[in-house]
């Protein structure tokens, strides 16, 4: 996916002239080359992530649309306020991009961690939050958003799906239709839910958007009154949207997520996937219960 | 004090008497800056307020925002009338502005150590767009507590932004907390070109804005009195926070006409 991203990013950089990558001394190295090529549209501006922030939101008033590029923890909770009050707030427009998802740097300790970024950037009203499964997908959903004048972030996984669904900003994708659940799958997980779904008579949708999210699709689409999450978050972070989308309805629902505790393991992504039961064999067992 | 800084204080007691509430001794030790930088420094008017031409003037120290409002409404941005609707539940006037609202509000202030960071990035895309519009921020002294204040200062000094003016109303809040220590200092240890002048003579205060030049931000601390220009606001400290009843009103305004006969004695 950061291959995707470099082109998507130099692609902009190229259409739009008053646009400009900021480095927060991560991709130093990938956009080496690009650096001087285009000198005045991209900076690794260096660690401090509040103030690039603010400066981020400076350059989109006086004219031009800033991509900022760093670590999840450290762009989505450090500066928190300064997305806020300097984006939110000053009503401009700028994208976030983030390496790290929920706990790709599987080594470095919660520290790096963050699978709560969606549930915290869902406080801030008119945030867009964009969560790609695939390389495609990225490419996809930033060259539809990228330009749009809305802030807009982006989670990027260095574990992304096989399973190339076509998506659009803002839309589900209805992957198949079935009678006896609805499974909601989120960015990487695709893969896992279609693997352990796939004899069963279940609803499959598929959300690359996280902000805004979807209500429509997911209200005209619940199968056999039961809906069964599965998302690479904290557990609970779609829990308003999916009240407000089966508002009067009879659901009976289920979720496989991130538990919502301190993450003191290392290891390797997979082994925490595996810890946290996000695999396709627990997706099958969970969702078995549920029908049944 | 000019007879425009008068007027000028004389309508924030006005809002602050209509509004109920105010931050009045830091609305009285910037309205100085606020009132020279519009009668004599920036160039925009309401006529080219969203140029990208314009020079910029960001209240990064929010408390202030009553004294910059006046000044807009005073210039013509907006009617004066609508001052007096200050801090009712639908009104565009506030004890903080936000941009989306008013003409001339380049940011939407409140928390502080915001402002000078978006005021570096404004004068980063003006420089990158080739544009010589100058930036003004004026921050309070208290506000160079913030780490993104110095984030902010590192990084300008490091883009040389000689268009950008940092004014630092020092009304000897630091005194009450941190204290960094001499601001003028680190600032040039930083990288920044620094002047010092008397924030309440508007003399001094155009001298040192119109003399500035060189290839590095600029500094300008300028050293303030809180709740300068009226003698109950200068000695009780109660009046940091809080609006004048209509019967305070008429006694504050009469301080305001005659503070030149009495500074002296205060």
């Amino acid at each position: 996916m950061r291959k995707a991203m470099k082109s998507s990013v130099l692609r902009m950089l190229q259409n739009h002239k008053n646009t400009m990558l900021i480095l927060i001394d991560i991709g130093a190295f990938g956009f080496r080359q690009s650096m001087g090529e285009y000198p005045d549209q991209i900076k690794n501006i260096g660690i401090f992530e509040p103030g690039t922030i603010s400066i981020a939101a400076g350059l989109a008033i006086s004219g031009i649309v800033p991509t900022v590029y760093g670590i999840s923890p450290f762009i989505v909770q450090r500066s928190l306020e300064q997305l806020k009050l300097n984006f939110v707030y000053q009503k401009v427009g700028g994208n976030f991009i983030t390496t790290g998802a929920s706990y790709d740097f599987s080594e470095l300790g919660y520290s790096h961690y963050c699978p709560e970024d969606v549930d915290t950037l869902k406080t801030l009203p008119g945030m867009e939050i964009i969560v790609p499964g695939t390389p495609k997908q990225f490419e996809t959903l930033f060259a539809e958003c990228c330009m749009n004048g809305h802030p807009s972030y982006f989670r990027m996984t260095d574990y992304g799906g096989k399973a190339d669904i076509p998506v659009s900003f803002g839309k589900a994708a209805v992957i198949k239709k079935g009678a006896k659940a609805t499974v909601i799958a989120f960015a990487e997980m695709l893969d896992a839910v279609m693997e352990a779904t796939m004899d069963l008579d279940v609803t499959i949708l598929y959300y690359t958007t996280a902000e805004p999210f979807d209500k429509e699709t997911l209200r005209n689409h619940i199968a056999g009154g039961k809906i069964f999450i599965c998302s690479p978050f904290y557990e609970g972070t779609f829990a308003h949207d999916i009240a407000l989308a089966v508002k009067g309805a009879h659901v009976k629902s289920d979720e496989l997520a991130v538990p919502r505790n301190v993450i003191r393991s290392y290891g390797t992504k997979p082994e925490k996937d595996q810890c946290f039961g996000l695999t396709s064999v627990n997706i099958r067992n969970r969702l078995m219960a549920l029908i049944h | 004090m000019t007879s425009s800084a008068k007027l000028l204080r004389k309508m924030v007691l006005e809002m602050a008497c209509d509004g109920g509430n105010a931050n009045l001794q830091s609305v009285f030790s910037s309205i100085d800056i606020i009132d020279v930088l519009y009668e004599k420094i920036l160039h925009i008017s309401p006529y080219d307020a969203d140029s990208p031409q314009r020079d910029y003037f960001v209240l990064s120290k929010g408390q202030a925002t009553m004294g910059l409002l006046a000044k807009l409404a005073g210039r013509g941005f907006f009617p004066e009338e609508e001052l007096r609707t200050a801090c009712r539940l639908d009104s565009r006037i506030s004890m903080q502005a936000d941009r989306t609202k008013l003409p001339g509000v380049e940011i939407s202030a409140g928390s502080l150590g915001h402002g000078f960071p978006i005021a570096v990035g404004i004068a980063w895309g003006n420089k990158l767009a080739g544009r010589c519009s100058n930036v003004y921020v004026l921050a309070g002294d208290g506000e160079m507590n913030e780490g993104t204040m110095w984030e902010a200062a590192l990084f300008a000094a490091s883009e040389k932004l000689h268009h950008l003016v940092l004014i630092i109303d020092d009304n000897s809040s630091l005194q009450a907390m941190l204290d960094v220590g001499d601001l003028g200092e680190k600032l040039k240890a930083f990288g920044f070109d620094v002047k010092y002048v008397d924030g309440h003579q508007e003399e001094a205060l155009l001298h040192t804005l119109q003399g500035l030049s060189g290839e590095r931000p600029h500094a300008v601390i300028a050293k303030t009195v809180r709740g300068y220009g009226a003698r109950t606001l200068m000695t009780d400290n109660t009046w940091f926070h809080r609006a004048p009843t209509k019967e305070e009103l008429k006694s504050l305004q009469e301080e305001v006409d005659r503070f030149d006969e009495e500074k002296l004695s205060i």
